[in-house]
């Protein structure tokens, strides 16, 4: 049975500077023991952006983002409404597009690998369904917009 | 270089210069330091500006004097380090501050840019080493970045929550010139505040029937002593304090009753158990404070006024959670107050409280005359006067020092809380007194703590600072050996502890000191100290096995407190 959606809550954020930035923030997760279940870091047009999942009743995931939100690095935060995760990944049964439509994850096949996306608390358990050969997660980012 | 065009020498700027520049724009007066190879250029600039720097003798005291002079004055203390180990001495003076959100910036030297990251002489990654306890830091590789980097600093550590803050600075780009690059404030001033919570916390704070006001360091940080006693008197709530709050509100006050947690007042404990509204202003529910959050204050209502939003609802959930500067939160509050009926007061409440302070007052009474902690604060007290600003260390002689010591003048209790930094004291107590030159200064520690950071009496003796110093000397490192008497069986594992003839090691800096034993003329001594030109060193031998109580079992609740000897 896949978690409890509740439990997950993303929080995104548009850092400046670059590594140390990163440093602080990874350092902060620790440092206040927060129920880090998930990170992806990228860098666009817009700067460094970093999603985590936090896996804790959505009051205390606000109160982590207050604390997140006093960094000096952090631009920008937000708790958005819904994150997705992507992953690639290949398997060699078929029966992986009846599964995803069933668990309710969009999935396509492109160049021989399988590009699926869904919220994160559908997406673990549905890959570990799969007999999977190799998988690549690119991590939560909020959906919809770009971030932070 | 040389302008051709007017025929003028023209210096360069340097990064030294701009960083001096920075500071003086800062309005800084004293830094706290020690030079190194890493910090050269920045003190071969500074004797060119009027920056008044304080020698150490151990830049773990640079970071903890400009602690207390921040502390003693609202504004960021400075203190500056080489590479390396000058900066990994700094590491526990940077943690106790930022434990007691105290605005510092620690200046650091680093190697120069070709040097990093090669593990070179005396370099280390001081960014990445202090980043869990500095709100922020910067590592300054462009020198037109310095000038306006030195100024967010500061304002970073004194802005919201304030903090200690880093630049750690390569030694080539505090060579190198560079040009004045300005610099805009980042922050607007604050603004009234309005909202809902507001007239929510002002109509709990009426409505309640056994309401406490528990106020803590976040009110002595925004200088809000005068809306919290207008609060107090405008509604008859009881005051307690967490021990930063102390001096935040006059203990000569009739509303004052003291401070709770660990090794606070029984009464206050059980006052804040019966109560049904907290209302805790500029504090975070320490661990020192709740011990059992699930047995903490378990009829009360909270509501909790703290400039820091992550603290709402981190050890307790508030009722009311109002993320706001305690001075302009209450001076709101006292707004709605002010069109708001009065009903019947705390009357009843206070008399209750009252009468649970008796035993405690008849104990505290009965001590006054014999020979230990409780006559010796009493006499610090009446030598030195109402306006003495008094520095403790950590430790059982802190504690006392908090519950016997009346405190009347406000800010005038510093102490490390958080972190609990054994060796606080006396390099804390420097900052003071620079501070505050022609005001009374006394330190209280025990014969464990004073011994981490004795080095600085050569400081003191330099700059003829007049600082007293009163040891309270059980030759344990008292706190701990209380812990193994009631935990461990008494087993004092490394506990004892010895030291030096406190008044020949005086001697050895030129300066005085006594030994006070049982039989001695406790006042005697306090009132020569006070009289005395400059340090002085009171010696008190005092009981060995004198416990401080009452004490609560880390983790425990109220209910599990311990009394007194034998309780």
């Amino acid at each position: 049975m896949a978690p409890k959606a509740a439990a997950l809550n993303p929080v995104e954020m548009r850092l400046t500077g670059g590594m140390l930035a990163l440093n602080r923030l990874i350092m902060t997760f620790q440092n206040k023991r927060m129920p880090v279940a998930g990170l992806s870091v990228g860098r666009d047009g817009g700067g460094m952006r970093a999603t985590i999942v936090l896996d804790c009743p959505p009051e205390t995931a606000r109160r982590y983002a207050a604390l997140l939100s006093g960094l000096e690095d952090v631009e920008r935060i937000e708790v958005p409404e819904d994150t997705l995760e992507v992953a690639l990944l290949k398997t060699d049964t078929e029966r992986w597009r009846e599964s995803a439509i069933r668990a309710g994850i969009e999935a396509h096949e492109q160049g021989g690998t399988i590009v699926a996306s869904g919220g994160p608390e559908r997406i673990e358990p549905w890959l570990s369904s799969l007999e999977v050969e190799d998988i690549v997660r690119l991590g939560p980012v909020a959906r919809p917009g770009d971030g932070g | 270089m040389e302008n051709t065009a007017f025929r003028v020498e023209y210096k360069p700027r340097t990064g030294s210069e701009a960083m001096c520049e920075a500071l003086l724009d800062e309005g800084v007066e004293h830094l706290f330091g020690y030079p190194g190879g890493a910090i050269m250029p920045f003190y071969d600039a500074l004797p060119d500006y009027p920056l008044k720097h304080i020698l150490v003798r151990h830049e773990q005291a640079a970071a903890h004097a400009a602690d207390g002079y921040a502390r003693a004055t609202g504004r960021v203390g400075v203190c500056v380090a080489t590479s390396g180990p000058g900066a990994t001495n700094l590491v526990t003076g940077l943690a106790t501050a930022q434990m007691d959100s105290v605005p510092l910036v620690a200046i650091t030297g680093q190697v120069g840019r070709p040097a990093m990251g090669k593990d070179s002489f005396q370099e280390t990654n001081v960014v990445g080493m202090t980043l869990p306890f500095t709100k922020h830091s910067f590592l300054v590789e462009d020198p037109d970045e310095l000038y306006p980097t030195m100024r967010r600093a500061f304002e970073i550590a004194r802005s919201g929550r304030p903090g200690p803050v880093l630049v750690d600075v390569p030694k080539d780009v505090q060579f190198a010139a560079c040009d004045h690059n300005g610099y805009r404030r980042l922050r607007e001033a604050s603004e009234p505040l309005e909202g809902p919570a507001l007239e929510a916390a002002a109509t709990l704070l009426l409505k309640a029937r056994r309401p406490l006001i528990l106020a803590g360091h976040g009110v002595t940080l925004s200088g809000a002593e005068m809306e919290l006693r207008l609060l107090a008197e405008r509604t008859g709530v009881p005051v307690v304090t967490t021990l930063l709050g102390i001096s935040a509100f006059p203990e000569d006050h009739p509303l004052y009753i003291g401070w709770p947690g660990m090794h606070g007042a029984a009464s206050v404990n059980r006052a804040i158990d019966r109560s049904d509204l907290l209302f805790a202003v500029g504090m975070r529910f320490d661990d020192r404070i709740t011990g059992a959050v699930d047995k903490f204050a378990p009829n009360a209502r909270i509501v909790h006024i703290d400039v820091d939003p992550s603290e709402l609802g981190k050890v307790v959930k508030p009722t009311v959670g109002i993320a706001a500067d305690a001075k302009i939160a209450m001076r709101a509050i006292l707004g709605h107050l002010d069109e708001m009926e009065d009903p019947d007061g705390c009357e009843e409440w206070r008399a209750e409280i009252a009468h649970s302070q008796e035993p405690e007052k008849r104990r505290e009474d009965g001590a006054r005359d014999e020979y230990g902690p409780i006559r010796i604060m009493a006499a610090i007290k009446v030598a030195a006067g109402e306006e003495v600003r008094l520095v403790t260390d950590v430790g059982q002689h802190q504690m006392w020092a908090a519950k016997f010591f009346e405190f009347t003048k406000k800010n005038s209790h510093i102490t490390s809380g958080g972190l609990g930094t054994m060796g606080f004291a006396l390099p804390a107590a420097m900052g003071v007194a620079f501070a505050y030159p022609d005001e009374s200064v006394w330190v209280v520690a025990g014969d464990g703590g004073i011994q981490m950071n004795l080095q600085e009496l050569a400081t003191i003796r330099d700059f003829g600072l007049n600082i007293k110093v009163a040891i309270l000397n059980n030759g344990y490192l008292g706190m701990v050996r209380q812990w193994q008497q009631f935990f461990h069986n008494r087993r004092y594992s490394e506990t004892p502890i010895t030291g030096p003839d406190y008044e020949q090691f005086a001697a050895s800096y030129g300066l005085s000191g006594r030994t006070v034993r049982e039989g001695d003329d406790v006042e005697a001594a306090i009132r020569w100290a006070q009289e005395q030109e400059g340090c002085v060193i009171l010696d008190f031998h005092i009981d060995p096995e004198a416990n401080v109580y009452p004490m609560i079992p880390s983790g425990m609740s109220v209910h599990e407190m311990i009394e007194e000897d034998g309780a």
